[in-house]
C-alpha cells in the first residue's frame, strides 16, 4: 500500500517542468513502474506529476532526415504495433512486443520503458541494498542467478529494458528537458554504470524529463531482430536478449550492431562480435565465432554462469535467423 | 446506455455492496444492470478522512462524482467504494490481471492506474458488458465453453477478451494466446479459455448477444 | 490445525483402512442407462461466475467496514523484545490495534505435537510470522498504521537447509530441528530384491517448493451480532476448515459461529485451516462494534500460508532383463519449515508398480522459513518426479519402451495394503493415452541433430486418496412444482461440485437439469460437509446427493401409488404432476399429492456410505508429452500435453476435461519455472511476488493439448462410480515433461524445476564429458 502523496496533472511541458523542479516530486506517465515502486517503498515521493495528459510528448512523427521522432508518452502497444517501426525498425517493434504483458504494453509508455527502475530482488524486496542506501549489493553472495555477467560492481542488477537495448542497436538520440532547457544525448550515454552512480540508472537529474527519441534514417540495406529469452513466455524480463542491427550489402555484413541485455546493469555492447562480424560474409562458422566474441569479458558469478552460454547461443542463433 | 445519467456521490470508503446485504442462502443472483448501478450511485459517506480530492469518474456509462485519495487505485474505487465487484483484486502490482477493465476501450489493469488518472476516460468493467439480467457475448462463450474453474481471474479473462476483440474482430489462435497473456489462471483453465475467445468472437460477428 | 494433513498422513501409514460398516444401501442400483449424466453441461452456476454476482471473500463489502492489517516480521529467526503500538493508535483513521498482549489475543497456535506457537508469538521462526494487527477506515489508513508500529527485535542465528540436523545449527525448538523420527514403510526385503535384480540404478532427486499462488489471496470478513460471529471466508472448508478451527480458537460453540463460503478463489490445499487473520479479523471486529475485512496482500500469502515442500530423494531400484521390478529404495528429506506439516513422498512409489520388495524412510527437519501445507496431491508430484524419472532410466537401459515397462508391472492389486482396487484404469490409460498421442510413431521417428531437438515422454501416476469417505450430509428438497435444492456444505472450489450434484440429482429423479439448483458452504444452513481436498469431495458428496435423491423418489413412488392405485414401479415423476407409466391419463399433482400427506416439500437426508470393506479405491493416470529444447539458450517448449486419466465415472465431460488441463497445466509450472527463493545471507523470500514467482502464463501451455477419459465402469467405490480427478491430474506431468527433455537431449534433468539455467547447465556438463 502507497503512502499518501499530493497530485497535480500538468497540462504543458511547461507545467510538468515547474511542477517537477520540486523536492520529492516524481514523473508519472503510465505509471506502471512509478505505482510499482511506490507499492514497494523503494522511494519516498511527496508529490506525483501527472504527464500523461502531455499530447506534444505523445506519438511518433517523420523527422526531415528521414529519420522518426518518438515521444516519450507514446505507448508501448503503439510502438509494438507501428507498421513503420515494424518495417523499419523492426528490432524496436519486437522489442516493444515482447514487453511485460499486453495490459502494461497498453498503459507503459516507451519513456518509462527506458527510466524504470531496477527489477533485481533485492532492490525490489525489503532488502537494504547499495541501491537504496544501503551498504552491500545482495547479489554478491545471494541469489544471483538472474543477475550481472557483465557489471564492475558495486552493483550487479541487469537493466530491466527491451526497448533501451532495441534502441541502442538503433543508435538513437534522447531529448532530455529540464529547468535550464534541454539537451540531447546519445543512448549510448544515457545509461550509467554503477561505478558511476548507485543511486540511479540514467544521467537524467531529478527535475529533468525524458522527452523525445530520436531515430537515424534507415540505412539502405539494414536489417535488424530483436531476441528475447525468458522464463516464461509473458511477463518476464530477459535473462538475455540480442539486438542485432546488420548493414548488408552484396551478401556481407559492411556494419554490424550487437547490443545485449539482461546480462548488465545498462544495455551492452558486445563490441568484440560487432568487429568480427564488419567485413565479412555470414555463414554458421562465423555466427557461432560472433557468438564467442559477444561473451568475451563476462565475469559470471556463482549462480549465473549459464547466461554466458546463453549469450553465445542467442547472439550465432539471431544471426543465423536474420540472414536466413 | 446512451444517455449518461449523473449520480452525486460523495466518495469515501463503503456503502452498500451492490447487492446490499447477503441474505441466508442466496446465489447471489444479479439485480438487474440498473439496479445495481443506482444501489452504487446511492453511497452515503460514512467517514471521509484525509486529504480528498473531487473527482469523475466515467464508468460503464455512468459518470459519478466521488471523493479519492490521490493514492487510491481505480481498483479500490472500483470495488471498495463503488460497490462494483465483478471486478477482482488478485496483486495489487499488475501482475496478475485479475483486475482488467477496459479504459477507453483498451484493457488496462486497475490496480496499476490511480483513479485521479481515469479522470476523463471510459471505462467499463465485467458489469458493463451485461445487458440487463443477459449476458455478453464473450460472458456467454465463457459459460458454454466452461472457461474457468474457480472463476476468480475470470472476469479479467473476460474484459481482456473483450478488449481483444474490439481492436481486432478474428484473432488467430496465437492472437488469442498473446492477448490473454496477461491474465494468469492458476486454476489454468487455458484452453477453454482459449476455445471461449474464439466463440466469443464468432458470437460477436453474427452481431447476436446471448 | 494441520488436522487435515496429519490425518491423511496417518491414513497412509495405516493404508486408507476404511471403518467397519454396512455396505451401500442395497436398494440403490447402478444406473443401467443415463440421460444427463456423462454428458458435457456448463456450469450451474456459470451465470454467477461470468456476469460477477458471484461473491468472493474478496468481494463482501460491509455497511461501517473496516480494514485489517497484519504486521509481520521482517526476519527469518527473531525474537519481539518490545512492541510500542502508541504512534499507530493515533494514527487517521485507526480504530483498533492488536498486538498479543491484546486482551482475548494471546491464544494458542499450530497445535501439532511437536510444534507449539501462538497467533502472536514473540519467538519469530520464520519471515513474515504475525507481530501485530491494526484495523482502519481504508487499507490504507491501516498500512500506514503498520509502518508507525514500532518493533523491537531480537534478531536470531537462522537455519534454511539440511545443516538443521546438525547440534550446532540454530534450534527452532527446545528440543531441536527434527520433526519426530524418520518414518520407516518396509515390505519384504530389498536386499533379495537387489540382489534378485539383473539391473540396479541409484539416482538423487530434488523438487523445489512450490508456492500455490491461489488467485484470490487467503483472507476473510467478521461481523458481529452480539455473540454470534460471522466469518465469511476463502477457503476449502467452512467446517473442518473454518467453523471448527474459529471455534477452538475462540472457545465458542459450533452454532455460534456461521461461516460462509459459496464462491472461493483458488486454494489448491493452502485454505484448508484457519488463518490467523480469520481470527484476528474476529478479534478486531469484537474491539471495533464494526465489521472487519481481512484480505492478505499478495506479498503476505508467500510468506505465509503454506508451500510444498521441497524433496531430496535418493531412488534406488531394481530390475530383472524382462522388466520385472524386483526391488525400490526411497530416502527423503524435507523441511516443513518452521511448523509441522506433512513432507511423505513415498506412497506412490510403494503403490505405482507391483513390486514385492520395498523400503521406503523419511525425515523432516525444522527449519526459518513459511510453513509447508497441503498442495494438490501432497508429496505425489515429487515422489513421481523421481519414480518416473526412474522409470524411464531403467526403460533405456533394459531397451525397453517406457510404457511397455510400466505395463509389465502393473497390478490390480494396491502393493501397501494387499487388497484389490475396486477398479484400475491405469493399463487403460497407458494404452489409451499412448494410442492417442502417437507414442510409439513418435519414438520412432528420427531424431534431428539441429540447435532445436524434439523429444517425447510420458510417466503413469496414481493418487492416494480420490475415494471419498463418510461423513457428508446432502439434503435434497423437492417443491410442490416439481423444483429441486439441494444442500450441502461441501464446496465447490471450482471443480464444479456443484454442477455434478445438480446433474446426479436431476439423473435420480429423472427431471431436467434447470429444474435443480444447489446451495452450499453456509455453517448456518447447509448440513455438513468435509473440507474439499484430497480429490474426495465428488466421491465423498456425490453419492450422499444421490441417495438424498432417492429417498425423495421412494416417498413419491410410495405416496404416488397409494393415491393413483398402482405398483410403486409404475410411478414417475412427470414435472409437477406424478403418473402411471402404464396407464398416462392415471396422473396427480404433486401439490394435490403432498398436500394429502401433510407437507408442501419433500426432503431427502442423503448420508454418505461407507466404502466397501477390504478393497481399496484410488485414481490413476498416465501423461504424455512432447516438447523442443533449444540446446543454444536452454529454452524448453511444451508442444503437446496428452492427459489420460481414470476418475471412475465421468459425469461431466467438459468439467473432467478442464479439470485435466487445469492439473497439466500447474505440473507444468512445477516443472519448468515455479520455485520459492530464498535469500542464503537473510534466510528471506526473494521472490514473494506473482513476477518473479513464475506461474504459468497464456503462452506457456502447450497448443495442443488433448484428454482420454478413461471410464472403467465402477459399480463396486460408491453409488455413482466416481473417483476424484483434481490431484491425479496433476501428479505425472512434470516427469513426463522431464522424459521428454532426455529423449530429446540425452541429459536428464533430476533436479526441479528445468529452467533453460538448468538445461544449459546439464548440457555444459556433458559436453566436458
Amino acid at each position: 500500500m502507497m503512502k499518501p502523496f499530493a497530485y497535480l496533472k500538468a497540462k504543458t511541458p511547461a507545467e510538468a517542468l515547474a511542477a517537477l523542479n520540486s523536492k520529492g516530486a516524481r514523473i508519472h506517465a503510465g505509471g506502471t513502474d512509478l505505482l510499482g515502486c511506490l507499492h514497494d517503498h523503494l522511494f519516498t515521493v511527496d508529490k506525483v506529476v501527472s504527464i500523461s495528459g502531455i499530447k506534444e510528448w505523445s506519438g511518433m512523427t517523420g523527422r526531415p532526415d528521414g529519420g522518426l521522432k518518438i515521444g516519450c508518452l507514446t505507448t508501448i502497444a503503439s510502438i509494438a504495433a507501428s507498421a513503420v517501426l515494424k518495417e523499419k525498425y523492426a528490432v524496436l517493434a519486437q522489442a516493444a512486443s515482447e514487453v511485460a504483458s499486453p495490459q502494461l504494453r497498453e498503459q507503459g509508455t516507451i519513456g518509462g520503458n527506458l527510466c524504470q527502475r531496477p527489477r533485481c530482488w533485492y532492490y525490489r524486496g525489503d532488502f537494504p541494498c547499495a541501491r537504496k542506501g544501503g551498504e552491500t549489493c545482495f547479489a554478491v553472495e545471494g541469489e544471483n542467478q538472474n543477475h550481472a555477467i557483465f557489471s564492475n560492481g558495486p552493483c550487479f542488477f541487469v537493466h530491466p529494458s527491451d526497448t533501451a537495448v532495441a534502441l541502442s542497436a538503433l543508435q538513437a538520440r534522447l531529448t532530455v528537458a529540464g529547468p535550464a532547457g534541454t539537451r540531447t544525448v546519445p543512448i549510448e550515454s544515457f545509461f550509467l554504470a554503477p561505478e558511476k552512480a548507485i543511486d540511479r540508472e540514467n544521467v537524467l537529474e531529478p527535475a529533468e524529463i525524458l522527452t523525445e527519441i530520436h531515430l537515424p534514417a534507415p540505412a539502405a540495406g539494414a536489417r535488424s531482430s530483436y531476441r528475447k529469452i525468458r522464463s516464461r513466455q509473458s511477463w518476464d524480463f530477459a535473462l538475455t536478449s540480442v539486438a542485432l542491427w546488420l548493414q548488408v550489402d552484396k551478401g556481407m555484413v559492411s556494419q554490424a550492431r550487437c547490443w545485449l541485455g539482461g546480462v548488465a546493469p545498462a544495455p551492452w555492447r558486445a563490441a568484440a562480435a560487432e568487429k568480427l562480424l564488419a567485413g565479412k560474409k555470414l555463414n554458421a562458422a562465423l555466427a557461432a565465432s560472433a557468438g564467442q566474441a559477444a561473451a568475451e569479458g563476462a565475469v559470471p558469478m556463482r549462480d549465473n554462469a549459464y547466461k554466458v552460454e546463453m549469450v553465445k547461443g542467442a547472439v550465432e542463433e539471431s544471426l543465423l535467423r536474420l540472414l536466413a | 446506455m446512451s444517455k449518461e445519467p449523473e449520480n452525486n456521490c460523495a466518495g469515501g470508503p463503503h456503502g452498500l455492496s451492490r447487492r446490499g446485504f447477503i441474505s441466508s442462502v442466496s446465489a447471489g443472483a444479479a439485480a438487474s444492470t440498473a439496479l445495481r448501478e443506482a444501489n452504487a450511485a446511492s453511497f452515503q459517506v460514512i467517514e471521509a478522512v484525509g486529504t480528498v480530492l473531487p473527482i469523475q469518474l466515467k464508468i460503464n456509462g455512468i459518470t459519478r462524482k466521488i471523493q479519492v485519495e490521490p493514492r487510491w487505485s481505480l481498483l479500490f474505487v472500483i470495488r471498495e467504494v463503488l460497490g462494483l465487484t465483478g471486478t477482482k483484486i488478485g496483486c495489487e502490482r499488475g501482475e496478475c490481471g485479475a483486475c482488467t477493465v477496459l479504459i477507453d476501450g483498451k484493457p488496462r489493469y486497475a490496480c496499476m492506474t490511480l483513479a485521479v488518472e481515469a479522470q476523463g476516460q471510459e471505462i467499463t468493467t465485467l458489469e458493463g458488458l451485461m445487458d440487463g439480467e443477459n449476458l455478453g457475448p464473450v460472458q456467454q462463450a465463457f459459460v458454454e465453453e466452461d472457461a474457468f474453474q474457480c472463476g476468480f481471474c475470470t472476469p479479467g479473462q473476460i474484459m481482456a477478451v473483450e478488449g481483444l476483440l474490439r481492436r481486432n474482430a478474428s484473432p488467430t489462435m496465437e492472437e488469442v494466446r498473446v492477448g490473454l497473456s496477461g491474465n494468469l489462471c492458476r486454476c489454468a483453465a487455458y484452453q477453454h479459455i482459449f476455445s471461449a475467445a474464439t466463440r466469443a468472437a464468432e458470437r460477436k460477428k453474427k452481431g447476436g448477444m446471448a | 490445525m494441520s488436522h487435515y494433513y496429519e490425518e491423511m498422513e496417518e491414513s497412509f501409514r495405516n493404508s486408507f483402512e476404511p471403518a467397519p460398516g454396512p455396505v451401500a444401501e442395497a436398494k440403490i442400483r447402478p444406473w443401467e442407462k443415463t440421460q444427463l449424466v456423462g454428458k458435457g453441461v456448463p456450469r450451474v452456476d456459470g451465470y454467477e461466475r461470468v456476469s460477477g454476482a458471484a461473491q468472493y471473500t474478496a468481494d463482501i463489502v460491509l455497511p461501517d467496514m473496516l480494514y485489517a492489517a497484519i504486521l509481520r516480521c521482517p526476519h527469518a529467526h527473531a525474537m519481539v523484545k518490545s512492541i510500542d503500538t502508541s504512534a499507530a493508535e493515533k494514527m487517521p483513521g485507526v480504530l483498533a490495534v492488536l498486538s498479543g498482549k491484546s486482551p482475548g489475543a494471546d491464544l494458542p497456535w499450530y497445535g501439532g505435537k511437536a510444534a507449539q506457537s501462538k497467533l502472536f508469538d514473540t519467538h519469530c521462526r520464520h519471515e513474515g510470522e504475525e507481530v501485530a494487527a491494526v484495523a482502519a477506515l481504508t487499507p490504507y489508513q491501516a498500512a500506514d498504521a503498520l509502518r508507525a508500529i514500532r518493533v523491537e527485535y531480537e534478531t536470531l542465528p537462522f537455519v534454511l537447509d539440511p545443516a538443521a540436523m546438525q547440534p550446532s545449527a540454530p534450534k527452532l525448538y527446545e528440543g531441536g530441528n527434527a520433526v519426530g523420527e524418520p518414518r520407516i514403510v518396509k515390505r519384504g526385503d530389498v536386499a533379495q530384491g537387489f540382489a534378485e535384480a539383473d539391473v540396479v540404478l541409484e539416482e538423487t532427486f530434488y523438487t523445489s517448493v512450490q508456492m500455490h499462488a491461489t488467485m484470490e489471496a487467503h483472507g476473510s470478513v467478521a461481523k458481529w451480532d452480539g455473540d454470534k460471529l460471522t466469518l465469511w471466508d476463502s477457503t476449502q472448508g467452512v467446517y473442518d476448515g473454518v467453523l471448527f478451527g474459529a471455534a477452538r480458537a475462540l472457545n465458542m460453540p459450533f452454532n455460534k459461529i456461521r461461516v460462509i463460503c459459496k464462491y472461493m478463489g483458488g486454494g489448491f490445499g493452502a485454505k484448508l485451516e484457519v488463518g490467523k487473520y480469520s481470527i484476528i479479523a474476529a478479534l478486531l471486529a469484537r474491539k471495533t462494534g464494526r465489521p472487519v475485512k481481512a484480505m492478505l496482500p499478495r506479498e503476505d500469502t508467500f510468506l505465509c500460508t503454506g508451500n510444498r515442500p521441497e524433496a531430496r530423494m535418493t531412488l534406488k531400484a531394481g530390475v530383472k532383463k524382462d522388466g520385472t521390478l524386483t526391488a525400490l529404495q526411497l530416502t527423503n528429506l524435507s523441511t516443513p519449515g518452521a511448523y509441522a506439516s506433512g513432507t511423505s513422498v513415498g506412497y506412490q512409489v510403494a503403490e505405482l508398480y507391483k513390486c514385492p520388495n520395498v523400503l521406503v524412510s523419511e525425515s523432516g527437519y525444522y527449519s526459518n522459513a513459511g510453513r509447508a501445507r497441503p498442495f494438490r496431491a501432497p508429496g505425489f508430484p515429487s515422489g513421481n518426479w523421481c519414480l518416473e524419472q526412474m522409470m524411464d532410466m531403467l526403460a533405456v537401459k533394459l531397451g525397453m519402451d517406457p510404457v511397455e515397462l510400466r505395463l509389465k508391472n502393473f497390478t490390480e492389486v494396491s502393493q501397501t495394503r494387499q487388497v484389490p482396487y475396486t477398479s484400475t484404469g491405469l493399463k487403460e490409460c497407458l494404452l489409451q493415452g499412448a494410442k492417442a498421442f502417437g507414442w510409439q510413431e513418435a519414438r520412432a521417428a528420427k531424431k534431428s541433430d539441429g540447435p532445436v531437438r524434439r523429444g517425447f515422454g510420458m510417466a503413469a501416476g496414481m493418487w492416494s486418496g480420490g475415494n471419498g469417505s463418510p461423513p457428508y450430509t446432502a439434503e435434497v428438497r423437492l417443491f410442490v412444482d416439481g423444483g429441486i435444492t439441494i444442500k450441502t456444505g461441501a464446496m465447490d472450489i471450482g471443480t464444479g461440485t456443484k454442477t455434478v450434484a445438480c446433474m446426479v440429482a436431476a439423473e435420480e429423479l429423472g427431471v431436467p437439469l434447470e429444474s435443480v439448483r444447489i446451495e452450499n458452504a453456509d455453517t448456518a444452513v447447509t448440513p455438513y460437509g468435509q473440507s474439499s481436498g484430497g480429490s474426495m469431495t465428488l466421491p465423498g458428496l456425490i453419492p450422499a446427493v444421490r441417495k438424498g435423491a432417492w429417498l425423495v423418489k421412494q416417498q413419491l413412488l410410495a405416496w404416488g401409488a397409494e393415491a393413483l392405485g398402482v405398483p410403486a414401479e409404475d410411478v414417475e415423476l412427470k414435472g409437477n404432476a406424478i403418473g402411471s407409466r402404464s396407464a398416462p391419463d392415471k396422473k396427480k399433482p404433486l401439490e394435490e399429492l403432498l398436500r394429502a400427506n401433510g407437507v408442501m416439500d419433500v426432503i431427502g437426508i442423503g448420508n454418505r456410505d461407507p466404502n466397501p470393506p477390504k478393497k481399496a479405491i484410488n485414481p490413476f493416470g498416465a501423461h504424455f508429452a512432447e516438447v523442443e529444447v533449444n540446446t543454444r539458450t536452454g529454452e524448453v517448449r511444451v508442444v503437446r500435453l496428452l492427459g489420460a486419466n481414470e476418475s471412475g465415472r465421468v459425469i461431466n465431460q467438459k468439467t473432467f476435461h478442464n479439470q485435466v488441463f487445469g492439473g497439466m497445466t500447474q505440473c507444468l509450472g512445477f516443472a519448468l519455472t515455479e520455485k520459492r527463493v530464498l535469500d542464503r545471507q537473510t534466510g528471506k523470500m526473494v521472490n514473494a511476488n506473482l513476477h518473479d514467482y513464475k506461474v504459468p502464463t497464456a503462452l506457456d501451455v502447450p497448443v495442443q493439448h488433448q484428454v482420454v477419459a478413461v471410464d472403467p465402469q465402477d459399480t463396486e467405490c460408491n453409488l455413482v462410480g466416481c473417483k476424484g480427478l483434481g490431484e491425479p491430474a496433476h501428479i505425472p506431468t512434470a516427469s513426463a515433461i522431464a522424459n521428454a527433455i532426455y529423449d530429446a537431449v540425452g541429459v536428464r534433468p533430476t533436479h526441479g524445476p528445468m529452467e533453460p539455467k538448468t538445461i544449459l547447465e546439464l548440457l555444459a556438463k556433458k559436453k566436458r564429458g
